[in-house]
């Protein structure tokens, strides 16, 4: 048998970009409940303007929008803090934008629809390399 | 010389022109894979509303394009097979895609659905037809089996109608740009207009009529001549996220003669000044705006009050009762007094704390109609409106329904004259803001939890559940099913639904996303985990555990902070929009209605769904195959043989080259004949392992009654009564498509020396017996084919195993087993009458099939 987490980790702040409420919907609790602190958004310019002035230790972004798009966000939520972890989330997943966000820096990559546990597990991971822990693929 | 033999045959050539044969069985197969690919796209929608997947309103447009392309297609294929044009289906088609792209669109204007549904009908599927209010007392009167008033409503269709009749509509967009202008007096001006015009309009003589039709049934019911009803309020958007509370009117105690009358009345109290204001500024367009009534009988109680479910400002793990002498309605206006109990949360539901309160004075309907103030007798004024026994009652009537919305409620409920609790109203209760954000707490009491375990099983319906194990095997289990319990067991199995109303979770070692038990699970939303593989060996009756079926987590114990957390999220996934247009979507696509080939009503036209069309195509196009091959046969290949065999099969075998040894005219093979590899070896293993039993099997009541259910005709019921089935042949390759008995089986296989083009595609589709029965055969089956090494997905009546790329005698031994399956299987769901004879079944299926090994059958 194991316990749920080891030892105390520090919350992440999380900041979910879609212009689909419903992802936010149900993305937040998600994330709420492993303690973490969530802040949601629909709009991307609004958002944007959210990560210049704060910083972020993981976003999540959907790529397709109005506005500002995914590979945007990604941009700005690296020059702002270079150590956000971006995960983008799309429903218009090929290989040419999923290389393209890979090279842009992105943390992963999961094309919607998608199981709540994967997105979980991939923060999963951003947890456990900011506390230095072998990620999956290392171990 | 096949030039001579077309020239020879040339008068008796169809006006068409004649595809070849080999193209035709081109279209067949595609239509075979088409067929497969929509099965397939249809379990995947399903499997979203289990909740263990995120998906968008994009993911719904595109799935249902997707579907849409691919059942065209399907139709266009079969239109070349046989060489029609097919209009009906095209029709069918176009019917349920408008259906579809509207749902889709989201015009709510509803063009369907019935102006009156019965309460007995009504269920959260339908919150369009008659609002969220109704919808909810339908969930609770229907699913959870609770008490609500008898009755009617009447559905925003005839709201939508009434509103055309009269033209009202065209004034209400004027509203929006009142409020952008804040041009209040014009609103207000507008207001009063349109009450004054509803209240004046007229009702379309054939709705009035349907109307008081349905009132003359309810009273017929209720056996009284002078039935007075209650017209409540059911709008879009009532009892949702935005509360409107008290914004609608309701008009009490109300006869035939005043019934139309208060409809008017009910419908205006949507554009009063106060309504409309409030609605404006919580955003809804004009076009959000329905209002469905309902119409019930008044439970003229003792006592009634309201019960919220979830009072944190009182104390911890309490819910909160207010009750009086008298009709509901002055407990929910709050503005008299009222005895106040703090009940616990569980079961037995102690009464924590009470306040008597001074009631001199009741609401109680008065003889003519309307309601009346009475004076409560003097030694019931300060003494407590309710019993012991009847706060445990309503305590744990009130529980169910929060399980059920996962959201703490507010019920208005009242003990009726024969002392039954009565529902008359459950709405989400909105809670203090400070509650909304989960506290370290959360993450402390999770990360302190022992994992009993963790990752496995998929999600079937998200949620969490607290309470203790009770695993069942047998009948005797379940019928010891304690209530508030969590079901662990082998395998899912539909018969579950009997403690599904009182259970609070389930558990499963085995199970799919598409089961029967899946879908009633989702019905009473259930949380649900299956195929964890481990549980039942993990876990035992009597532990207290905390499922959580949104990560496929159990923890042991009760994690009190982790169910809370649940009931303050922001909005309830089947709650939201998403979720709701998801399954109208699938009630265009997924219900099959065309059961029985032989059925006179097995047409085109009757076809309601894309799975009505896929399954017509495809009976069809077997029948067409045979047909085709016997009508040209003698140009382009060998005619179609029947096969001589002791076994009842009823097969036709068509050659397409290199596949029998008779002669090309014959009309009759042997087995020894047979040269194609694939089929000797299948039919070896139907023949060689005494797995045919050509006697019938007893078939007891239950499943011959539920063969009547699925309108079957008795002819059907015996081994005797085959169809004709079909074998397309080469040497190395095989396509046979068999309805024996009940079943419908495909398989498609290639088999040769070469190990990478190797394959087999084994397809099964379940018959008539109770569906049970039928998914305990289909448990057996998907676990001797995982034995057999095949990637195993089952859907519902559905199993598909595929294998590839195994050396020659591998795929020899595998086409044997088949054999022997299909003989197995063939009568097999009348003989599976408990859980654990599909282990008893798989184990003497595999023995008998390593005898026959063993002995070199």
């Amino acid at each position: 048998m194991t316990t749920a987490t080891d030892g105390a980790a520090a919350p992440l702040r999380i900041l979910i970009l879609d212009d689909e409420p419903i992802v936010c919907k149900r993305l937040k609790p998600a994330f709420q409940k492993m303690g973490h602190e969530v802040e949601t958004f629909t709009d991307s310019n609004a958002a944007l303007a959210r990560l210049r002035e704060a910083r972020f230790d993981v976003v999540v972004t959907d790529l397709k929008m109005e506005g500002a798009d995914g590979m945007q966000i990604l941009n700005g939520a690296k020059d702002s803090a270079a150590d956000t972890q971006v995960i983008v989330i799309t429903g218009f997943a090929t290989l040419e934008t999923a290389k393209e966000s890979y090279r842009k820096g992105a943390f992963d990559f999961i094309a919607k629809p998608f199981k709540l546990r994967d997105i979980l597990d991939c923060v999963k991971r951003i947890e456990d390399k900011r506390r230095g822990l072998p990620t999956e693929a290392e171990r | 010389m096949a030039s001579g033999l077309m020239r020879r045959l040339a008068f008796w050539r169809p006006q068409r022109d004649v595809l070849p044969f080999t193209v035709l069985f081109k279209k067949f197969q595609s239509i075979l894979e088409r067929n497969n690919l929509i099965l397939e796209l249809m379990a995947d929608m399903g499997d979203k509303l289990g909740g263990e997947y995120v998906f968008d309103s994009h993911y719904l447009v595109e799935v249902s394009e997707k579907l849409g392309d691919h059942v065209f297609k399907l139709i266009s294929d079969y239109s070349i097979l046989n060489q029609h044009q097919n209009a009906d289906l095209f029709l069918a088609f176009e019917r349920i895609r408008f259906a579809i792209q509207e749902e889709l669109a989201g015009h709510r204007i509803l063009t369907a659905g019935e102006p009156i549904l019965d309460m007995a009908a009504i269920g959260h599927e339908q919150s369009e037809l008659v609002g969220a209010k109704m919808a909810t007392l339908g969930d609770i009167r229907n699913r959870l089996e609770l008490a609500a008033p008898d009755g009617f409503v009447i559905t925003t269709r005839t709201f939508f109608d009434f509103f055309q009749r009269n033209n009202l509509f065209a004034r209400t967009e004027a509203a929006e740009q009142y409020w952008r202008d804040q041009d209040l007096d014009a609103l207000r001006r507008l207001a009063e207009e349109m009450q004054q015009r509803i209240l004046t309009a007229i009702m379309p003589r054939r709705l009035g009529q349907r109307i008081l039709a349905a009132f003359d049934d309810l009273a017929r019911r209720q056996g009284q001549r002078r039935l007075l009803v209650a017209l409540r309020s059911s709008a879009w958007g009532e009892d949702g996220g935005s509360s409107f509370a008290g914004q609608y009117q309701s008009v009490l105690n109300v006869g035939r003669d005043q019934l139309i009358d208060a409809y008017r009345r009910v419908v205006a109290s949507a554009y009063s000044f106060e309504t409309w204001q409030y609605r404006l500024s919580k955003g809804f367009h004009e076009s959000e705006t329905a209002m469905a009534v309902g119409c019930q009988v008044v439970i003229e109680g003792p006592a009634s009050g309201v019960l919220h479910t979830y009072a944190p400002h009182r104390a911890d793990g309490a819910m909160l009762v207010n009750a009086s002498w008298g009709l509901c309605a002055p407990i929910v206006q709050g503005d008299q007094p009222a005895d106040t109990m703090v009940l616990g949360r569980k079961p037995p539901y102690p009464l924590l704390d009470l306040a008597i309160a001074d009631k001199p004075r009741q609401l109680v309907p008065a003889a003519d109609g309307g309601t009346e103030w009475q004076a409560v007798p003097g030694h019931l004024q300060r003494a407590v409106s309710m019993t012991p026994e009847q706060m445990a009652t309503l305590a744990r009537a009130a529980m169910r329904i929060e399980r059920y919305y996962k959201r703490p409620q507010e019920i208005e409920w009242t003990f009726g004259p024969d002392g039954t609790l009565t529902i008359l109203q459950s709405r989400p209760l909105r809670l203090q803001e400070e509650a909304a954000v989960p506290g370290r707490e959360l993450v402390e009491a999770t990360r302190d939890a022992e994992i009993v375990f963790s990752g496995r099983g998929l999600v079937v319906q998200q949620g969490i559940a607290v309470g203790r194990v009770h695993r069942v095997d047998n009948d005797e289990d379940l019928a010891a099913f304690p209530y508030g319990a969590i079901l662990l067991s082998r395998y899912t199995s539909p018969r579950y639904a009997a403690v599904m109303p009182i259970a609070r979770g389930i558990i499963t070692d085995v199970g799919s996303h598409t089961g029967h038990m899946a879908t009633l699970a989702r019905e009473y939303r259930l949380p649900t985990l299956v195929n964890t593989e481990v549980a039942t060996s993990l876990l035992r009756t009597g532990d207290e555990i905390t499922l959580d079926a949104t990560q496929n987590i159990v923890y042991r114990g009760i994690i009190v902070a982790l169910h809370h957390f649940q009931l303050i999220e922001e909005e309830v996934f089947e709650d939201s929009y998403e979720y709701r247009l998801l399954g109208r979507l699938l009630k265009c696509i997924s219900p099959l209605h065309l059961l029985d080939p032989q059925s006179e009503s097995f047409t085109p036209a009757a076809c309601r769904t894309y799975h009505d069309i896929t399954r017509f195509i495809h009976e069809k196009a077997v029948e067409e195959l045979i047909h085709l091959s016997e009508k040209q046969g003698a140009r382009h290949l060998s005619a179609p043989k029947r096969l001589e065999t002791g076994l009842p099969l009823g097969l036709m075998v068509i050659d397409g080259g290199g596949g029998t040894t008779c002669a090309p005219e014959s009309p009759t093979l042997t087995v020894e004949q047979i040269a194609c590899l694939p089929l000797r070896e299948l039919l070896q293993g139907m023949a060689g392992m005494g797995m045919w039993c050509t006697e019938p099997v007893a078939v007891d009541l239950g499943s011959f009654m539920s063969s009547f259910t699925r309108t079957v005709p008795a002819s059907l019921s015996g081994p005797g009564a085959i169809g004709r089935n079909l074998a397309v042949v080469l040497a190395h390759y095989m396509n046979i498509n068999m309805r024996l008995g009940y079943h419908f089986t495909i398989i498609d296989a290639y088999l040769a020396e070469a190990v990478n083009d190797n394959s087999i595609y084994f397809r099964f589709l379940g018959g008539v017996t109770g569906f049970i029965r039928r998914s305990r055969r289909v448990a057996f089956i998907a676990k001797v084919l995982a034995r057999y090494d095949f990637r195993v997905e089952v859907h519902g009546d559905l199993v598909v195993g595929r294998l590839k790329k195994l050396s020659l005698p591998r795929m020899v031994q595998r086409m044997r087993m088949l054999g022997g399956l299909i003989g197995y299987t063939r009568q097999l769901d009348v003989r599976m009458h408990a859980d654990s004879d599909i282990d008893h079944h798989v184990a003497h299926f595999l023995q008998v099939m390593q005898e026959q090994e063993r002995t070199g059958g």
